[in-house]
């Protein structure tokens, strides 16, 4: 089975954006929904990383031993990797945020369903 | 292009700032001081700052930059990689100039109010305010998309955080509502970015521009149209044009006059950074200015007959502010020098007026503590000072000569006219007339009517800061109705680059 | 191969971790995609990545998710 494993990320990343979003949108447990929005954050990076992969290439270090031609020409692409680092920290602080919005409600409806919780008052 | 330090300062000085009194707890004194000082300087840096570009990092793109290219290969010197910026690049010109001084002038007058009508001013408070603004200067400045999206989350949290630390009702529940949808709406707009990084190898917007229209890149790949689109995604969410009208007048109403104040002036300008972004990279798509004006159109006509229905005064202005966003998106979306000029001069017009109108209405909240308008009534008679300012601040946005939207909103007709639509001057008009009805409808309830007996007005008398916020707002107005050609010289400049 | 193995992982470990009735299982099968992804990361040639990935994606997200768990538990029992 010869199948682009570049090919197979992407779709990998496709498939848990789309599982995050479907568990954001429709999953109505608040922790669920937090669980889904992780998955969506991680699948936006794998789909970075993905974009920056080179079949075949070398990690974007620069050792004594290389030359600038060869690196330049066989190394990953390293600008969507810096990306993801900022990424990843910004993520992991939303969910914090998140998190403690929802402890605080959670305290006051005695509830973690968001349709509980987040129902309109009279709009 | 010479290397410009202040640039830099205008987002330092308020991150640091904030991050300052962030650590101050329970020094009343310092804080003010502290806040007041740096609230001050805002507004004054970008007028000290020459217009240039800041490269982070300092380095000038490889084909200017002749010893750093020395001894690279031919692949990197010899092609379009050469013309590549290397790392940050803010880009400060005579608009963005205009716009971060009003951002900075409204900036000032939220602080100054917030500190005058809080008995214990806090400094996390003060922390977040500063950190919109920060964070708000950096998207206007920044030319590298991904920065900008950095500093989109941050406004974000900013904005979650000011309406958490309101205190009024059910304001945890709109924070929560808020953060959930951008914690979508934040990762689709990174993929946009992120597609738009694999189809030009770069997050420069120039660079971008560069690679698209020397033919680097094509066009029509689906590729860049399904970064619009996902790109767009963001802009709505982050300015709150439909469908994320609802959500966005919640968070105004559930903050304090101030704090809405400041997040409507953040929604103003995001909308505005991110559609000058949007206009660059894709203006040779037709697709994308008739996706604007629609979204305009759709944005008015919502938020302002939206309004007509409510009982609150905050939820009024909120949808009432979404209305009048769409004027400025249908300013951008008209795609001439003319309309793009009368779209950023909405977008300062009404940035100015709404601050003025919340502010104004805060006096209400802060005399009553209530913001329905069944419950209010002869407010007129307990400061007829402020009842004047906010009447003047209702004709202003309703469009009224010789107050600031009414040059704006006609030069937006006249382009309108121009690009042969007339039918969304008429649409305009229109608009403007029921934007007239519905304030006075608030106005009518909230002051003139006589006071119901069961409303108590509380005996604390309104801050004199808070009287001398309103009549520097408006003269602000007035001095923009009678002089436009202030503002429109600045911002002539950046529209006809955008064409 | 490893990779396809990986991927699979990933996306099986979400979708498990999402149809847990139990949410502190749930919060704690959170980790398994988050390591694969990181293992992930290592084969596409992002080794700094991939190390803040396995730091982040293994062990803070899910133990914030699990503490917000177990704090809100005792209400949630409380009801039923």
């Amino acid at each position: 089975m010869v199948v682009d494993s570049q090919l197979m990320s992407f779709f990998t990343a496709g498939s848990l954006i789309v599982i995050g979003i479907f568990a954001a949108l429709f999953l109505d447990n608040l922790i669920k929904k937090i669980i889904g929005l992780a998955f969506l954050g991680d699948g936006v990076n794998l789909f970075i990383i993905t974009m920056g992969y080179k079949p075949g290439g070398i990690v974007y270090i620069f050792l004594p031993d290389m030359t600038i031609s060869n690196f330049a020409q066989t190394s990953a692409y390293p600008l969507p990797f810096a990306l993801v680092l900022t990424n990843i920290v910004i993520g992991a602080s939303t969910l914090a945020v998140i998190l403690g919005l929802v402890l605080i409600l959670n305290k006051r409806h005695g509830s973690l369903s968001a349709s509980k919780i987040l129902r309109d008052k009279g709009e | 292009m010479d290397l410009n330090a202040l640039i830099a300062v205008m987002i330092i000085l308020p991150i640091a700032s904030a991050l300052f009194l962030n650590l101050l707890h329970k020094k009343d004194r310092t804080i003010k001081i502290i806040a007041i000082i740096t609230a001050v300087v805002l507004p004054i840096i970008p007028l000290l700052t020459p217009y240039g570009s800041h490269f982070f990092g300092g380095y000038l793109p490889l084909a200017q930059n002749s010893t750093l290219a020395q001894g690279l290969p031919a692949i990197i010197t010899g092609t379009q990689l050469s013309q590549f910026h290397l790392g940050i690049m803010y880009v400060f010109s005579s608009a963005q100039q205009l716009m971060i001084f009003i951002l900075g002038i409204i900036t000032f007058f939220a602080i100054f109010t917030f500190i005058n009508e809080t008995k214990k001013p806090s400094g996390v408070y003060a922390f977040l305010l500063f950190m919109g603004t920060a964070s708000l200067s950096a998207i206007l400045l920044s030319d590298d998309i991904f920065n900008l999206f950095v500093f989109f989350e941050i406004a974000a949290l900013a904005q979650v955080g000011i309406v958490v630390a309101s205190g009024i009702k059910d304001n945890y529940e709109t924070a929560l509502k808020y953060i959930l949808i951008g914690n979508i709406a934040g990762p689709l707009l990174l993929l946009g970015i992120v597609m738009l990084l694999g189809v030009t190898g770069n997050v420069n917007v120039t660079d971008m521009i560069f690679s698209i229209k020397n033919g680097f890149v094509d066009p029509q790949s689906p590729v860049l149209l399904m970064a619009l689109s996902l790109i767009t995604f963001g802009w709505l969410y982050a300015s709150g044009l439909p469908p994320f009208h609802t959500i966005k007048s919640e968070v105004y109403s559930k903050a304090l006059p101030h704090g809405a104040a400041l997040i409507q002036a953040f929604s103003v300008f995001t909308l505005v950074a991110i559609g000058i972004i949007i206009i660059r990279l894709f203006s040779y798509n037709p697709f994308t200015h008739i996706a604007i004006i629609g979204i305009s159109v759709i944005a008015m006509i919502l938020g302002i007959t939206m309004a007509l229905m409510q009982t609150d005064y905050k939820r009024i202005l909120g949808y009432l502010a979404v209305g009048e966003l769409g004027y400025i998106g249908i300013g951008l979306g008209l795609g001439t020098a003319l309309g793009i000029t009368a779209g950023l001069f909405q977008a300062i017009n009404e940035s100015v007026i709404t601050s003025f109108l919340f502010i104004g209405f805060g006096t209400v909240l802060y005399k009553t503590r209530t913001s329905d308008t069944k419950k209010l009534g002869g407010m007129m008679y307990v400061n007829p000072k402020v009842a004047l300012l906010v009447l003047l601040a209702g004709l202003a946005m309703a469009g009224v000569p010789p107050l600031n939207a009414f040059q704006s909103k006609l030069m937006l007709i006249q382009a309108s006219i121009q690009s042969g639509l007339p039918e969304i001057g008429i649409i305009m008009i229109l608009l403007s007339i029921v934007t007239f009805m519905t304030f006075m409808k608030a106005f009518y309830t909230v002051y003139m009517r006589p006071k119901p007996k069961e409303l108590e007005v509380l005996d604390n008398k309104i801050p004199k800061s808070t009287i001398i916020s309103l009549v520097a707002f408006l003269i602000i107005c007035i001095t923009l109705g009678l002089f436009p050609q202030i503002a429109t010289s600045s911002l002539q400049t950046l529209a006809a680059g955008l064409v | 191969m490893i990779e396809y193995v990986l991927m699979i992982i990933t996306v099986l470990g979400a979708i498990i971790a999402l149809m847990q009735r139990d949410l502190l299982k749930a919060a704690i099968l959170t980790g398994i995609p988050g390591v694969s992804i990181a293992f992930l990361f290592q084969y596409l040639l992002a080794p700094d990545v991939a190390l803040t990935q396995a730091i982040v994606g293994s062990a803070i997200v899910p133990v914030f998710i699990a503490i917000t768990v177990l704090k809100t538990r005792k209400t949630e029992e409380e009801i039923k």
